[in-house]
């Protein structure tokens, strides 16, 4: 044994994990954050629909509240249901 | 004088007494007419009776004359008076009472006519040097003056009664000064004589001689007393003036160091000073004030600034800065003038230092100290004068704009090496000040995006590497930068702030874990979580790992990701830093390597030596980047392995052996990675991404401001471009982004007019 390792300071980056670069909605970065919050983080998440598509979780709650009647995927019309 | 002063009080009592004085009548009179207002229809007359009234002998005018008429002459020919005052004083008196006033004031006016033609002879005769003349023209007029005031002490009476109530008739004293101006000084040959001795004494004077000043002074005010002053002299001084600075200016303009003739400027301007107090009439003061400051400043203004202010200010001379700043104030446009040169030589000087690519280590610094210098010459020269400091805030803004981009990045590379640990040359206030100038530097940057970007990965690199100095002056920095730029400008160093807070608190949930989960670990795991959006963009790389690494990433890959559902975690080994314990033949040491150094390090766990092939297979590393690292275990200055063969490069085919004998003082060492080539690349990276970043944004304001217009021309447009982007850029360049735009379907060019777009919804 000529050395061993005392001490490691690793470095990271942590994505969420998405199927595109940009929500759908706002059309922000999915590093960033939606345009109501400030930091990308647990604060401002995505969310997955069971089609398969993934917004900010704010900007997909204001598309659903501004529906009336049937709650769509503004991306593919399909019956908006979250992914658990 | 004295008994003069007492005639006229003892004379008017005995005016008052006296009964046969026609005043008296008229006051009975008017008693009377007073007694009759008070007692209506009741008028009574008070009337003397056998009353005479007393008549002058005849010859009284003629005898009273002869007698006053002595004294004159005795006054004029500095002989003693053979009537006491008093007396001649009452004679006057009585003269005056009987209507004799007019008579007695041409006798005397003649009287004195007569003298003063008289005089006129000492001036034509004789031939005299100037200076013999002015004295005896000091010693006539002195004379005069002391004449006439004695005689019209004894004409007193004269003066205020008849004198007073004929307004064309001028008192004793005019009279006496209208005789010496029309016979004396109005004389061709003795004005010219007397005005020229006047100038030539002065000039003696300008030329470095002591002269008599009283002399001057009193013939001086002679002629202001004559009231001839302005007229026969004030002019003829200024035409002399004139041609004096004028010539000794051009002369001393050729001869003279600017200091040295501005200091004989200001020596010049303090003599004329002088004179004014000493001997010249005050209303000569402007003019000749002004006659030299024009000769001698504004006739050279631009030859002192061209000849002079350069040096000055490169030879950083407070004083004589300050006189030029005082004596070019004095003239106008002198300190529009001085500006403008100001402003040019800040410019000139500027340029060198930011454009010289074999400066730029040092370039910072340099604006830096000239900044500070130059304050200091408009605080204690200039005066603060405003002008003066928007004029060099002008010019900085303007030099430092000339070479585009470089500027920005070295002032971000100065910050970070002040801001780097093992910076111990200031202390914190020392260091404080020091980002404040630094900021007024970043003030005049246009492209503050490439600072942002140099800043950024500078910052990156301080924080994950531990190397920050201290936190208090990162945060100092960042409130400037917020100041200066808004929240926009530092939200994402913010962010990088954040996201190292974030990460210790979760290491403190994670050493619990990692005690828990893997209870004989032998490595002390910590890991900073970044987040994407905020930090400089690296590079993935992939490297193999030792299997206890790879366990150890996986735990925390756990650990991390049951705290946070929904995201993913990316690796990023190049800026990964180990602290390996070394077991070498003269002792144990610590080592302070990166990743990539350990990796290289713990492959020599299993063998004592390897080839360059060998090494890059196990480790993964990527070419370049592996000799980088080679290099610096094998070649720097604490080599703990061996290269075969020697030298100072790595090449393939090169193999490599543990140093078991490796020495050195200290007990932990830290090995540096080779900067050199990294930080070349990444200079180029960070530009490239830097004009990405702007090319964006040019897209974005274009769609804006079409969005809104709907229609506009190629040239609208640009103005309006101008004024939203805060960097500069070539009209080409915004050219290509609208056919890149119209290209995307963003906008399209009208069909008649090339040169208009609209807007494509």
């Amino acid at each position: 044994m000529k050395v061993k390792i005392k001490s490691w300071r690793g470095v990271a980056v942590w994505k969420w994990i998405a199927n595109d670069d940009n929500c759908g909605i706002c059309r922000n970065g999915f590093d960033g954050c939606c345009p109501d919050c400030k930091m990308p983080g647990d604060e401002c998440p995505l969310v997955w629909g069971q089609c398969s598509h993934c917004f900010h979780i704010h900007c997909i709650m204001k598309w659903l509240n501004s529906q009336n009647v049937h709650q769509l995927c503004p991306m593919c019309r399909q019956e908006w249901k979250f992914k658990e | 004088m004295m008994e003069t002063e007492s005639c006229p009080s003892s004379a008017t009592t005995a005016a008052r007494k006296t009964p046969f004085s026609p005043n008296g009548m008229n006051n009975l009179k008017a008693n009377s007419s007073q007694l009759s207002t008070s007692k209506p229809g009741a008028a009574k007359k008070l009337v003397i009776k056998n009353f005479e009234k007393p008549i002058l002998p005849v010859d009284y005018l003629e005898k009273t004359w002869e007698k006053l008429r002595e004294a004159v002459v005795a006054i004029q020919t500095s002989k003693p008076i053979s009537t006491p005052l008093e007396q001649l004083y009452k004679a006057v008196e009585n003269l005056c009472s009987h209507k004799n006033a007019a008579q007695l004031y041409s006798y005397l006016e003649s009287l004195c006519e007569k003298h003063v033609k008289h005089n006129i002879t000492q001036f034509t005769t004789g031939d005299m040097d100037s200076l013999t003349f002015l004295k005896l023209m000091d010693n006539c007029w002195q004379a005069h003056c002391r004449q006439m005031i004695m005689i019209r002490s004894i004409f007193l009476f004269l003066d205020r009664t008849y004198v007073l109530q004929n307004a064309s008739i001028l008192s004793i004293w005019d009279m006496g000064l209208e005789m010496f101006r029309n016979y004396i000084i109005s004389n061709p040959q003795v004005q010219s004589k007397a005005i020229d001795g006047l100038l030539q004494l002065i000039e003696r004077e300008r030329g470095g001689e002591a002269v008599d000043r009283s002399l001057l002074k009193s013939l001086l005010r002679m002629l202001s007393d004559l009231q001839i002053y302005k007229e026969v002299f004030e002019g003829k001084f200024l035409q002399a003036t004139e041609e004096l600075y004028a010539a000794e200016g051009q002369r001393l303009m050729q001869e003279q160091e600017v200091p040295a003739y501005l200091a004989h400027v200001d020596k010049r301007l303090h003599e004329e000073w002088g004179r004014l107090m000493h001997y010249l009439d005050g209303s000569t003061k402007r003019p000749l004030i002004q006659c030299v400051e024009k000769q001698l400043i504004s006739e050279h203004l631009c030859s002192i600034l061209q000849k002079g202010l350069d040096q000055l200010l490169d030879e950083n001379r407070i004083n004589d800065l300050s006189l030029m700043y005082n004596l070019l104030s004095r003239v106008k446009e002198g300190l529009h003038e001085l500006c403008t040169y100001f402003n040019q030589y800040i410019k000139k000087r500027g340029k060198v230092i930011v454009t010289n690519p074999e400066k730029d280590k040092t370039m910072v610094q340099e604006l830096l100290d000239f900044k500070d210098q130059l304050d200091v010459v408009v605080t204690q020269c200039f005066q603060k004068n405003e002008k003066f400091v928007n004029s060099l805030k002008e010019a900085f803004e303007y030099f430092i704009n000339q070479r585009p981009n470089k500027p920005a990045e070295l002032i971000a590379k100065f910050v970070d090496s002040k801001l780097r640990a093992g910076n111990k040359e200031a202390t914190e206030e020392e260091l404080e000040r020091l980002l404040d100038k630094i900021m007024v530097l970043f003030r005049f940057i246009h492209g503050k995006d490439v600072f942002e970007a140099f800043y950024k990965k500078d910052l990156a690199k301080r924080l994950l590497v531990g190397k920050s100095a201290s936190v208090d002056a990162e945060k100092s920095m960042l409130s400037k930068l917020k100041q200066e730029c808004g929240a926009g400008f530092t939200s994402k160093l913010e962010g990088m702030f954040k996201d190292m807070e974030l990460s210790k608190e979760l290491m403190l949930a994670f050493k619990q874990h990692l005690n828990n989960t893997m209870p004989n670990g032998k490595i002390d795991m910590s890991v900073n979580i970044l987040t994407m959006g905020y930090w400089p963009t690296y590079q993935a790389m992939d490297v193999h790992l030792p299997q206890e690494m790879v366990e150890y990433q996986e735990v925390f890959k756990k650990f991390y990701l049951s705290k946070h559902s929904g995201r993913k975690l990316q690796w990023q080994p190049n800026l990964g830093h180990c602290l390996l314990k070394a077991y070498f033949s003269a002792g144990n040491k610590e080592l302070q390597v990166s990743l990539f150094q350990t990796l290289v390090l713990l492959l020599f766990n299993d063998s004592d030596e390897l080839s360059f092939e060998e090494i890059k297979h196990s480790t993964a590393i990527e070419e370049s980047e592996l000799k980088r690292t080679l290099q610096s275990l094998a070649c720097g200055k604490a080599r703990v392995i061996v290269k075969n063969p020697k030298g100072r490069d790595v090449n393939n085919g090169d193999r490599f052996i543990f140093n078991s004998e490796f020495k050195n003082q200290l007990f932990r060492i830290k090995i540096n990675q080779i900067q050199m080539k990294e930080t070349q690349e990444e200079q180029t990276t960070t530009q490239e991404r830097v004009f990405q970043d702007r090319q964006y944004q040019i897209d974005a304001a274009i769609v804006r401001i079409m969005k809104t217009r709907k229609s506009l021309t190629h040239n609208l447009l640009l103005t309006e471009l101008y004024d939203q982007l805060k960097f500069p850029v070539k009209p080409t360049d915004l050219k290509k982004r609208i056919e890149s735009l119209i290209e995307r379907d963003y906008l399209e060019r009208d069909k008649d007019n090339t040169n208009q777009y609209h807007y494509v919804a």
